[in-house]
């Protein structure tokens, strides 16, 4: 290297290696990568647990404490009253003319923790089977209508988490059993579902689940897809039953795209919020937006909590899928896939399928749209007396307080929403640009340093933020944001959502970049083309089709997104916490306006993209390669 | 040990033939070797055999069973035709350890009076018909069997991830091998190893045949394996049964053009030449031209009448076609076998000329060309590889280039001149017109 004959002290000797080390483009980036992801990452999660040992102003625990802390630290007041009185104090609550004194924790811990533990363990369940029924048919066997089943099975993915909850409230909802006003059950054929059918775990549970399920069709489905079919012909040579072929050899084959939906599933059904919400249940998620009024530390110590899930989930995944048992599926050498007969069950199932996600895909759009035409929420007169229908919700141009409009005007017209549209167009484009671009790099500098601890820690900090329910990360942004004087600013929520939705991009960039022989590059360096030049003219084109779903995914998530960004601004800067406030008021027929423009506008913008690029939002979502 | 007999078997999609009405009959104990070049159909021939695949139509029987039949609308299905089945990429499943990939078939039997004898084997028609599974103890012994054939004792414990690709091919053969099946099936088994390991297997293989007696049907696109291992090979082109016979039939006797190039390492040499039949000769010698001015006498082992045989030919043909006109139309047509004639100048263009019953193709196999200093053809050394045992060596005789083998440690420098000869009676004729071989013989070149 250097004409210097002396032997290097071992400090420049350590410079040196540093000054190799960084040579490398991928090794710099992967460093300062390191450094910023743990801060984003890192960061919100230890303001949130400070959060549960500060006092704050007019809280429960400024009352309990009287103010007077226990150590001081700073300016601030620490205590620890939050967690003490949230697992030992006791609360007395008023329950017909009898007051009953119940535990803290039974009423703002034990019940929505389970609720919560059960619908995500239910929607796990749900959505694999939901979803793995579906991916055996499409891919090993002759059902008909394939292509079509497809693309609208991953409807109620890209849809607003929301939709089939308020479908689904629309549909069974009885003013005798739920009240409020009939659905469309109740009112054209007069049958009431009863209660345990219209709110709590179940609807919830199998809401999540048909949500959900595209996962699991998409993961499984790509194993599937390209499993060796040797493996199965193999068994059935030596005679093995069919279902024994299938618990022995297919099932074991299909785990690990098991085990990754669950582990995408069960953080994300935790930290759903719009879902119970709608649906009346108490977990977590409402319970901490129940709570944040007067109990905001303990509120956090909720959050904590399922953050906590969050990292049992990833040491579980860690566990389960190293060993040696681990092993690749997709050898597929032998195209011959032998595709199972259904005989006349084709025909059957076809129907049956393309009836179910006919009311998972399609009905929605049809009914929100129905809606925002019904003179008054829920009133279907319309069906006996078509004049009822009304434009009114669309066209009212002027301020008029009559009509129930209280004053808002028209959907079309109406500034408010359609600047919250374009805020959540903005926060989307930025989100998608910066999560895309850092997802990429840590994908491609991963992929570089395949064996490097480092590569691994920058990988998972990477992934975790998937992994930490939505409201969770909503709350440890919220409590940064309100430290920093951030709340309710674009900067806030552009932050919020890259963080979050990084892993879309690095897992899709992984995922392709992996399969990207280093060959190609070592040939360009051989040839002293630079790395910008690399990147720009061999890597980037080749895996153009993944990055651009890794820019895609974050684009539509954050579309539709309410979760994550409902505690960081107010109602009107985005359209979906828009959305929140007109369903809170009543205004049904603005909020089911909202979700169809919502909804209209994201299958626009897949479609173009998926026309235009081929890039596609399954293909992101597991990294699972068509 | 089991018959296996292929009539009028076809597999298409659409107008896309895999396989093309095959006639095929498979003896007792053979190890015949389904060969052909990639995308010929060899493979789906041997998955319809063990009813991985489903013919359009045919009959299929092993020993005097019908497996498929498709007028009277038989289908047995693959776990019912007791057969083993090798896969090209093994498909162990991943899994299970070796062992339980090697119970799993064996745990699976379920047939009256099953027992294992003392020799390790599973034997199917014991005295005891109420036994129909086998115990754990005997599915151990039978493990013991073929782990000691295939010689993977050490590794009963591991999972298939942990073992070489030598290792998982054995492994894949003692799974196959521990039901006892009577017939055993192979697809491209080694052509996954490395050179040295694929040598090694093939011999391990021809004993296995020996030492099971169960009858091997294996399909390979490598002529060298086809040739060591088999009996009787099956030559497939395009859909197309080419030749069925013995390899040396095969090597010595081919029935047309594409069968004589495919067989064979190095390959045949093709030669044009025009000449016309001594109507006088009682030989039935024939005059010929070739490699732009040499002249020679070709003589037939046995008298042949040229325009006999092709009107015997051309009968044959029309037959074959007025056979043909009932099935549906073949998308992928055959189109006549285009041989290489090696060349130090490809030709610019290749004007396409009217062939009649005087234009053949000379095939000389590269031992049949003789180095020798009084040879009667003079050329020049155009390259030269020597591997020891023997030197192939390319000529150069005017445009032409001649493949030739010569045995024993010799140094040939490239550029000098040598003379040769075209030795023995195995030089074939063929006719040009329509590709198929009309006799061997021996062709003595004019001084």
């Amino acid at each position: 290297m250097s004409n210097n004959t002396s032997r290097p002290g071992s400090l420049s000797k350590r410079l040196n290696r540093v000054k190799t080390y960084l040579s490398k483009p991928q090794n710099a980036i992967l460093l300062a990568l390191g450094i910023m992801l743990t801060i984003t990452t890192v960061f919100p999660m230890i303001t949130i647990l400070r959060d549960t040992v500060l006092i704050h102003p007019g809280s429960k625990d400024a009352v309990g404490t009287a103010l007077e802390s226990s150590f001081d630290f700073g300016s601030e007041k620490l205590t620890s009253y939050n967690w003490t009185n949230l697992f030992t104090g006791t609360i007395t609550t008023r329950v017909g003319r009898t007051r009953v004194t119940r535990s803290v924790a039974d009423v703002y811990l034990w019940t929505p923790l389970l609720n919560s533990v059960l619908i995500s363990i239910f929607a796990c369940f749900g959505s694999i089977l939901y979803g793995g029924i579906f991916a055996y048919l499409v891919t090993r066997t002759n059902l008909k209508c394939k292509k079509y089943l497809s693309s609208i099975f991953i409807f109620p993915y890209i849809m607003p988490q929301w939709t089939l909850a308020v479908v689904w409230q629309n549909l069974f909802n009885s003013n005798v059993v739920t009240g409020g006003s009939n659905g469309l059950l109740a009112n054209m054929f007069g049958i009431t579902m009863p209660q345990w059918w219209c709110e709590g775990i179940f609807p919830v549970s199998v809401v999540l689940a048909i949500h959900y399920a595209p996962f699991a069709y998409i993961l499984i489905g790509g194993i599937f897809r390209n499993m060796d079919a040797n493996l199965e012909e193999a068994a059935t040579i030596l005679n093995s039953p069919r279902w024994k072929t299938f618990l022995r050899v297919t099932l074991p084959l299909i785990k690990p795209a098991i085990l990754s939906t669950i582990l995408l599933v069960f953080s994300s059904a935790m930290g759903s919020y719009p879902i119970p919400h709608y649906l009346k249940l108490n977990t977590l998620s409402t319970q901490y937006v129940a709570m944040k009024g007067d109990r905001i530390g303990q509120a956090s110590i909720l959050a904590v909590i399922m953050m906590l899930f969050g990292f049992i989930i990833l040491i579980i995944n860690q566990r389960t899928t190293s060993g040696r048992k681990n092993f690749t599926t997709v050898t597929g050498k032998s195209g011959q896939t032998s595709v199972v007969n259904l005989r006349a069950w084709k025909y059957i199932l076809s129907v049956i399928l393309i009836l179910t996600t006919l009311a998972t895909g399609i009905l929605p759009i049809v009914l929100f749209a129905i809606e925002t035409f019904l003179p008054n929420p829920g009133d279907y007169s319309f069906l006996t007396n078509a004049s009822s229908l009304t434009s009114k919700w669309w066209l009212t141009s002027e301020n008029i307080t009559e009509s129930g409009m209280y004053g808002n005007k028209g959907i079309l017209y109406n500034q408010q929403i359609w600047n919250a549209f374009a805020g959540t167009l903005f926060v989307a484009i930025c989100c998608a640009l910066v999560a895309g671009t850092i997802g990429t790099l840590v994908g491609y500098c991963v992929s570089k340093n395949r064996r490097s601890k480092w590569a691994a820690y920058v990988n998972n900090m990477a992934f975790l933020p998937y992994l930490m329910p939505s409201l969770a990360v909503g709350v440890a942004f919220f409590v940064v944001g309100s430290n920093m004087g951030l709340y309710d600013t674009f900067l806030l929520l552009i932050l919020a959502g890259t963080v979050k939705y990084i892993p879309f991009a690095s897992r899709s960039a992984l995922n392709s970049m992996m399969q990207l022989s280093g060959e190609l590059e070592e040939a360009a360096i051989i040839l002293d083309i630079p790395w910008w030049k690399r990147m720009t003219q061999i890597i980037i084109p080749i895996q153009k089709t993944s990055i651009i779903s890794g820019y895609l995914l974050p684009f539509m998530t954050c579309l539709r997104e309410l979760t994550l960004f409902m505690l960081l601004c107010g109602q009107g800067r985005i359209i979906t916490t828009m959305l929140d406030y007109f369903d809170e008021m009543g205004l049904y027929a603005f909020s089911s306006g909202i979700n169809l423009i919502l909804i209209v506008s994201i299958l626009i913008f897949n479609y173009f993209v998926n026309k235009l690029t081929g890039a596609s939002l399954d293909s992101g979502i597991g990294g699972g390669k068509k | 040990m089991a018959r296996i007999e292929l009539k009028n078997v076809t597999k298409r999609w659409g107008g896309y033939y895999a396989v093309e009405h095959l006639d095929l009959n498979i003896e007792e104990n053979a190890f015949v070797t389904l060969l052909g070049p990639s995308g010929c159909g060899k493979t789906t021939t041997l998955r319809m055999i063990a009813g991985l695949e489903t013919p359009t139509e045919g009959r299929i029987t092993i020993d005097d069973t019908v497996m498929f039949d498709s007028e009277l609308g038989i289908n047995i299905p693959p776990n019912k035709r007791r057969v083993g089945f090798l896969f090209q990429n093994y498909a162990l499943w991943p899994n299970m350890t070796v062992y339980q990939n090697i119970a799993f078939g064996l745990s699976n039997i379920n047939e009256p009076g099953v027992y294992v004898n003392d020799a390790g084997e599973v034997v199917r028609d014991g005295q005891d018909k109420s036994k129909l599974t086998l115990t754990k103890d005997e599915i151990k012994r039978v493990i013991d069997r073929v782990s000691a054939i295939v010689k993977i004792g050490p590794f009963l414990e591991r999972y298939p991830s942990e073992l070489s690709g030598g290792q998982q091919q054995r492994v894949a053969i003692a799974r196959t091998l521990a039901p006892s099946p009577k017939v055993l099936f192979m697809d491209e088994p080694l052509s996954n190893l490395d050179a040295k390991l694929r040598l090694e297997m093939r011999s391990e293989l021809q004993r296995l045949h020996l030492s099971t007696g169960s009858t091997f049907v294996y399909v390979t696109h490598d002529q060298m394996e086809a040739m060591t291992l088999a009996t009787k090979i099956c030559l497939i082109d395009n859909a197309r049964l080419q030749q069925y016979d013995e390899p040396l039939t095969i090597y010595s006797q081919p029935r047309n053009l594409f069968v004589a190039d495919f067989v064979g390492n190095p390959a045949v040499n093709f030669i044009e030449a025009t000449g016309v039949q001594n109507a006088s000769d009682s030989s039935s010698s024939i005059e010929l031209e070739f490699l732009d001015g040499f002249k020679g006498k070709f003589v037939p082992e046995s008298g042949v009448d040229l325009e006999a045989w092709h009107n015997h030919e051309a009968k044959l043909q029309a037959e074959d076609e007025a056979k043909r006109r009932g099935y549906v139309e073949k998308t992928n047509k055959d189109l006549p076998f285009k041989y290489n004639i090696a060349r130090v100048h490809e030709p610019e263009q290749t004007q396409t000329k009217q062939l009649t019953h005087n234009d053949f193709v000379i095939g000389i196999r590269p031992e049949f060309i003789k180095l020798s200093d009084d040879g009667k053809i003079e050329g020049e050394v155009f390259s030269a590889m020597p591997t020891g045992m023997e030197t192939t060596l390319k000529i150069r005789v005017g445009n032409f280039l001649l493949t030739a083998v010569a045995f024993g440690e010799m140094f040939y420098k490239i550029g000098t001149k040598v003379r040769m000869d075209f030795s023995g009676h195995r030089i074939m004729l063929f006719s040009r017109e329509n590709g198929m071989r009309i006799t061997n013989g021996e062709l003595i070149i004019n001084a």
